[in-house]
């Protein structure tokens, strides 16, 4: 298949693995893929300290399923993105530990206090939540399967997000002022997670055209806004004035680009900044730490090749 | 290696092919299966088999049902007088059947 066939039959969930696809398209795919197999990755890292933290036990338990969930997502988009046949899932792990794989900008800041949680839990797997349904119509099958279960497990995440963000917001005076403090710190960060305007975002062009996404940046960040904003209001979040964001008479909403720090993003899509290396340094460690289980695994495999062994008699 | 593995939801259903999972042998693959695609959703049973075991042919390859007017197969040709209650059932499968036909033929 070419590329003008390619685009002509983009559709939901048009091409699988059986389809001979020319490389632009599975590369394309990889690369997206990947950056959303390792953030699911990097986001359960973020939050795993989490367990430990939590006030009590329901909530011990909640974080506890989250992040065993993100781990498992990584493991089906890994799947959904090795059947492309450009890296395989030890590629794309040993990528992400050694600094080369990319991943979701709000990963890339530390997360030291409970009054965050919500931050990552409610607003930015809100804004994940958001842009994986439109993953569901993705040509590659493989993805939009994947997105199928990652979205049956995802409401739960961000309804529990959104249950601590109602439970600190209705705590303490103190409660009230440190969470208003971490959305401030959030907010402008959150904003960034759908990236640079359409006019400077390099890859949506190609991966729209032959039906990878089928939303834009901006249709993305505008449906986020109108559903998320009201709700900050209604829980006594004060919304931040920078970035300054205009509603316009449409009911779409513009955010002036300026006010956001778009060299620090850039830095974080280079894996360089202060909390990249600590991120990326931290997963590496525990990849290290249990390479003698994957390394008795394949060995085990090679030596089974594949077969059940019998039970001695 | 890679397994595939397939869902029954509960008791009675087909067995449905939900995704695959890494793993150097049919038990590990049976536990990562159980791990990945059995705990949240509604599971009764799961199978895993090699991928590479796996048999396919499709639209491409074949022509499902032959190429020829097979109306004469259909109980909807044959409408005399009110059926019986399960041949009435067996025709209204074969109808959302044809219908489907004609769909994929579009």
């Amino acid at each position: 298949m070419d590329i003008e066939e390619v685009k002509q039959r983009a559709g939901p969930r048009e091409f699988s693995p059986k389809d001979d696809l020319p490389e632009k398209y599975r590369k394309a795919a990889t690369r997206m893929i990947q950056f959303h197999a390792n953030s699911e990755i990097m986001g359960a890292y973020l939050e795993r300290p989490f367990i430990r933290e939590a006030p009590s036990l329901d909530r011990k338990l909640a974080f506890s399923a989250k992040v065993q969930d993100e781990i498992g997502h990584g493991q089906l988009l890994y799947r959904a993105a090795e059947s492309l046949g450009i890296k395989d899932r030890e590629q794309m792990l040993d990528e992400l530990a050694n600094g080369e794989g990319k991943f979701l900008n709000c990963f890339h800041y530390p997360m030291d206090s409970w009054v965050e949680t919500p931050m990552i839990a409610f607003f930015v797997d809100g804004a994940a939540m958001r842009r994986q349904a439109t993953l569901k119509q993705s040509s590659w099958e493989p993805y939009a399967h994947a997105m199928d279960k990652v979205c049956f497990e995802e409401g739960f995440h961000v309804k529990h997000g959104e249950a601590i963000l109602y439970e600190l917001m209705t705590g303490s005076k103190s409660e009230q002022e440190r969470t208003q403090a971490a959305f401030e710190k959030w907010w402008p960060r959150i904003i960034q997670f759908f990236g640079p305007t359409d006019d400077k975002s390099t890859h949506h062009d190609f991966s729209a055209d032959v039906g990878l996404k089928t939303m834009t940046n901006d249709e993305l960040r505008n449906a986020f806004l109108n559903a998320y904003i009201p709700k900050a209001e209604k829980y006594g979040l004060e919304i931040p004035d920078t970035p300054r964001i205009r509603e316009n008479d449409d009911g779409t909403y513009e955010v002036e680009e300026d006010d956001l720090d778009w060299d620090e993003f850039f830095t974080i899509a280079k894996n360089d900044a202060p909390g990249s290396h600590e991120q990326i340094g931290k997963r590496n460690r525990t990849q290290e730490a249990v390479e003698w289980v994957r390394n008795s695994m394949d060995g085990w495999e090679s030596k089974s090749a594949g077969k059940t062994p019998q039970a001695a008699d | 290696m890679i397994w595939e593995v397939f869902r029954q939801e509960q008791a009675g259903d087909y067995h449905t092919h939900c995704g695959n999972v890494h793993a150097p042998d049919r038990e590990m693959a049976l536990l990562f299966a159980e791990i990945q695609h059995g705990r949240r959703k509604p599971t009764n049973s799961l199978w895993v088999a090699p991928q590479e075991e796996i048999g396919e042919v499709d639209t491409e390859d074949a022509e499902f049902g032959g190429t020829t007017d097979k109306s004469y197969r259909w109980a909807q040709t044959y409408s005399f007088e009110a059926a019986a209650e399960e041949v009435a059932e067996s025709e209204n499968e074969q109808v959302q059947a044809e219908a489907e036909r004609q769909r994929g033929d579009d």
